[in-house]
C-alpha cells in the first residue's frame, strides 16, 4: 500500500480532531493491540479507483473522551447517543481522506459508518496498522486499500 | 456542545444563526441525555425538532443566498451537504414517527447531530469567511 494513501487518511484524522476537538494527533510507535475489546469499532468502506475498508478501534475512555469534548457533557458509558457521534466522526473523517486522495488521481466513494457488533473483532488479513496517539488517548486505524485498474 | 468565538466566520447573520443553532442543538442534547423517564421529556423534544427543522431550512438558505452574493465557488458542493443533510433529517424524523418515537433512534439522531454541526461549522463553513476575507467582500450585513 503506497504511503501517501496512509498518509491522506493520517492527515483526515489529524485534522478533523484538531478541528472538532482541538485536540493533537501523532503517529504512536507502540503497537499495542489492533482492535479494542471494550471500545468501539467502526469500519467504513471505500469503492472507487481504491477499494477497502478502514476500520477505527476506540478504546472506551478514548471513545468517552471524544464525545465528552463535543457535548460538554460527563459521559460514563458507550451508549447508542455515542457510537453514533462516534461514528459521524469517522463519517467526516474517511470523508475528508476521500479528498485528500484526489490529490493523487485517486476517486473513491465511502459507505455509511457500520459499528462491529463483535466485542473482539479481527481486523483484516493483510491490512495496514495505523496506531495514533492523541491528547486524549489511543485510536487504532486498520487499513486495507487496494488499487482497480482503471 | 460550546460555542467557541474562533467559530465566527465573520458574517454577522451567519454567526448569529449558528451560535443559536449551537444554543439550541445543546439544549436539545440535555433533553435527551437527561435522566428524566423518556415520555415525561417527549413533548420538549418533539418541541424542540419541529424548531429546529424550520430554523436549519432558513439558516441554509440565508447561507447559500450569501455564497451567491460572494461568488463563492464553493456554493454547489455546499449546497449539496446541505441537500443530504436535509434529506437524512428528513429520513429520521419519518422514522421517529413510524416508531412512536423510538428512544433508541432519538439518541442515535443527536449523537449524529451533535457532530455533523461541530464540523459543518467549526470546518467546512470557515472556508466562505477565509474565501470572503481574500475578496475583501463587506462582512457586516444584517
Amino acid at each position: 500500500m503506497k504511503a501517501e494513501y496512509i498518509n491522506s487518511i493520517y492527515q483526515a484524522a489529524q485534522d478533523v480532531f484538531k478541528i472538532m476537538l482541538d485536540v493533537g494527533t501523532q503517529k504512536d510507535d507502540v503497537i499495542t493491540h489492533e482492535v479494542t475489546d471494550d471500545g468501539a469499532n467502526i469500519t467504513i468502506k471505500l469503492q472507487g479507483d481504491l477499494s477497502g475498508t478502514i476500520l477505527f478501534s476506540f478504546p472506551k475512555e478514548t471513545a468517552l473522551e471524544v464525545v465528552k469534548i463535543m457535548s460538554g457533557m460527563e459521559m460514563d458509558k458507550l451508549d447508542s447517543f455515542i457510537i453514533s457521534a462516534l461514528s459521524e466522526v469517522v463519517n467526516i473523517i474517511c470523508g475528508n481522506a476521500a479528498t485528500n486522495l484526489q490529490k493523487y488521481n485517486k476517486h473513491v466513494d465511502i459507505t455509511p459508518p457500520e459499528v462491529l457488533e463483535d466485542p473482539a473483532p479481527k481486523a483484516a488479513d493483510n491490512c495496514e496498522l495505523l496506531p495514533l496517539k492523541t491528547d486524549i488517548g489511543a485510536v487504532k486505524l486498520n487499513i486495507k486499500l487496494d488499487e482497480n485498474d482503471k | 456542545m460550546m460555542w467557541k468565538e474562533k467559530y465566527k466566520i465573520g458574517v454577522e447573520l451567519i454567526d448569529r444563526q449558528h451560535e443559536e443553532l449551537f444554543r439550541r442543538v445543546s439544549d436539545f442534547i440535555g433533553t435527551v441525555r437527561s435522566e428524566v423517564p423518556w415520555e415525561e421529556k417527549l413533548s420538549k423534544i418533539k418541541e424542540t425538532l419541529e424548531f429546529m427543522k424550520d430554523y436549519v431550512i432558513t439558516h441554509f438558505r440565508d447561507e447559500e443566498e450569501y455564497q451567491a452574493k460572494i461568488n463563492y465557488p464553493g456554493l454547489e458542493k455546499h449546497k449539496q451537504i446541505h441537500d443530504d443533510f436535509k434529506a437524512e433529517v428528513a429520513e429520521f424524523v419519518q422514522l421517529f414517527e413510524e416508531t412512536g418515537f423510538d428512544e433508541d433512534l432519538v439518541q442515535r439522531f443527536s449523537g449524529k447531530l451533535l457532530a455533523w454541526l461541530i464540523n459543518h461549522v467549526a470546518g467546512i463553513d470557515q472556508k466562505i469567511g477565509e474565501f470572503a476575507k481574500k475578496q475583501e467582500v463587506p462582512h457586516h450585513e444584517s
